[in-house]
């Protein structure tokens, strides 16, 4: 073939894959969910990894030894301190405590300590740094405050009363709908749950560990009394959302959780409501501190994503970046598999989030046994501690943003994501490890501290312009 | 959608490579230099790490991760360039 031939031929061939480009192009045009202007659910389309391939017929973690269900009265360290700052008297000491904290901190002194330390000292200091200092970030607890302003009616009834459908209720059945097969039920209600704006969604067949055994507050519970399991909690809806981009990666002073909270939660009140109206029993379990049960392992389950080593539940479409919540029903369902993304094997190596962490609640050793299963066991305490130590908005989450993980879907992170799941050997861990150390380096963790604690007030990243109170504000 | 994150706009890019193409093969028949299937192949490998180390540097300045683009542009930059100068070499193999 000649220089003319092959020209010819080249011009013929790019007018036909041109031609062809452009019927492809205008196909996606009419198909795509970011068109349909004010109604962008994305219609799942955010949930794109291809979780089938990684699916394992068991999750990742293991279980060691005898198990045991979590007292929320102690483990859930809001309720915990709330009730040790309510109760603690200096002159009575750990015996005026009720007796589920007297048991608890004789069993573990070194909580005491650090829970004596948040009391005594953090509080003061934080006041006095927050009279300083809060003008810079109003703007951001303005955002906060926003997205936490609406909220259902939190469920204050035990379950025999407030999850099952009531004929007084506009649409509720009060016989279940003969379901055709749970497995199109299944898909169905993951439809349901991205039209409700849900970012990931997936099942998990309640494992009854996870379920507090004596529960939290205020959810309409015997006080301290074992939460008996009903027998409807027999399916979890996992749903989720992330927080803002922008604000999460200028964690911890100009982000929040109360974004992607807010979401989640009013996603898992309206599918509540959905499978009512079917006829099933629902109810939902959200963020902040609206919980029956553990989310993180319950979405493991569901195969949303693997727990890493801050503890954390990292998912491959959002990292880290994702505030589950869930529904439990007993609507015929498929649950998901777990998955298996090299996220354990990742961790191993990584690190980032341990030497980041300005609290030093993250551990850079191994897994331990917790409650019968081995896992990466936070230093809650010493976590909660910092969140008073800064001024952000209730909460830290630099674990968060500096996982490699955490990154935004463009193609870069997506092929990193990609040669991590698929390498077997680990080698890949290392390099992306060290690419991202030395790419998305953070402060030293020590300025993140408010002034008082010998910090600067520090964010991993900047804040976005609108979040920058020192532009629109004049102080 | 974006005009960047378009089907038009990746297909102009393939009309793009493919006159890049037709360009290379021209200017290497003028310099009298055969390019067997595996100089095309060599060249279309670098091709596509000189094309990441730009897209590299645009994704991190996207995402306000100047020290990334600023890092990384640097040293894949450099590979890019010291690699070039190799593939050069290589090509010019088989000059007549």
């Amino acid at each position: 073939m000649n220089r003319r031939q092959f020209l010819k031929a080249t011009g013929a061939a790019s007018a036909v894959v041109g031609s062809l480009g452009l019927g492809f192009y205008g196909y996606e045009a009419g198909k795509d969910p970011e068109s349909y202007t004010g109604w962008e659910t994305h219609e799942g389309a955010h949930q794109t990894f291809n979780r089938k391939r990684y699916a394992s017929d068991h999750p990742h973690y293991i279980k060691v030894g005898p198990t045991n269900r979590p007292d929320a009265r102690t483990e859930v360290i809001f309720y915990r301190r709330g009730d040790f700052m309510r109760n603690w008297k200096d002159d009575a000491g750990i015996g005026g405590l009720p007796e589920h904290l007297r048991v608890y901190y004789q069993q573990h002194p070194d909580v005491l300590e650090q829970d004596l330390y948040h009391l005594k000292e953090v509080f003061p200091k934080m006041r006095e740094d927050y009279r300083k200092y809060r003008n810079k970030f109003i703007l951001a607890s303005a955002w906060s405050n926003a997205m936490g302003a609406v909220s259902p009616t939190p469920i204050n009834q035990p379950p025999e009363e407030s999850d099952f459908p009531r004929r007084s209720r506009f649409g509720e059945q009060t016989e279940p709908l003969k379901m055709k097969n749970p497995l199109k039920t299944s898909k169905l209600i993951k439809k349901i749950a991205h039209e409700l704006g849900s970012t990931l969604v997936g099942i998990a067949k309640l494992n009854p560990d996870w379920v507090y055994l004596y529960p939290m507050r205020g959810r309409g519970f015997e006080p301290d009394k074992p939460l008996n399991i009903p027998e409807h909690w027999k399916f979890a809806i996992v749903v989720g959302t992330p927080m803002s981009w922008d604000p999460m990666y200028a964690n911890p002073n100009f982000g929040t959780s109360n974004d992607a909270y807010s979401r989640s939660r009013i996603i898992a009140f309206r599918l509540a409501s959905y499978i009512k109206q079917l006829g099933y029993p629902a109810r939902p379990h959200t963020p902040g501190t609206s919980y029956d049960l553990m989310v993180p392992p319950v979405a493991i389950d569901a195969g949303l994503g693997e727990q890493g080593r801050h503890g954390v539940m990292i998912t491959p479409e959002l990292g880290c970046n994702i505030r589950p919540a869930v529904v439990t029903t007993n609507l015929p369902l498929v649950p998901d598999k777990p998955i298996d993304i090299g996220v354990q094997s990742f961790c191993n190596t990584c690190k980032i989030c341990a030497e980041n962490c300005p609290s030093g609640a993250i551990p850079f050793g191994d897994r331990v046994e917790v409650r019968g299963y081995l896992r990466y066991k936070i230093d809650t305490a010493k976590c909660h501690t910092f969140w008073n130590q800064n001024l952000g908005n209730m909460g830290c989450r630099i674990c968060i943003a500096v996982c490699p993980y955490t990154r935004k879907a463009n193609w870069l992170h997506k092929a990193a994501l990609n040669i991590s799941a698929n390498d077997p050997t680990g080698i890949s861990h290392s390099v992306l490890t060290g690419l991202q150390k030395r790419f998305y380096p953070g402060p030293n963790p020590q300025k993140y501290y408010s002034p008082s604690f010998g910090g600067e007030n520090a964010s991993y990243r900047k804040p976005p312009w609108w979040l920058r109170a020192e532009d629109f504000i004049e102080f | 959608m974006h005009f960047f994150n378009s089907g038009l706009f990746w297909f102009l890019e393939g009309i793009f490579a493919c006159l890049t193409m037709i360009g290379l093969k021209i200017w290497m028949e003028d310099c009298r230099i055969p390019m067997p299937f595996w100089k095309w192949l060599l060249f279309v490998i670098w091709v596509f790490f000189f094309g990441f180390t730009i897209a590299f540097v645009g994704t991190n300045l996207g995402e306000k991760e100047q020290n990334a683009a600023l890092l990384g542009g640097t040293i894949f930059g450099l590979i890019s360039i010291i690699t070039a100068v190799g593939l050069w070499r290589i090509l010019k193999i088989g000059k007549k």
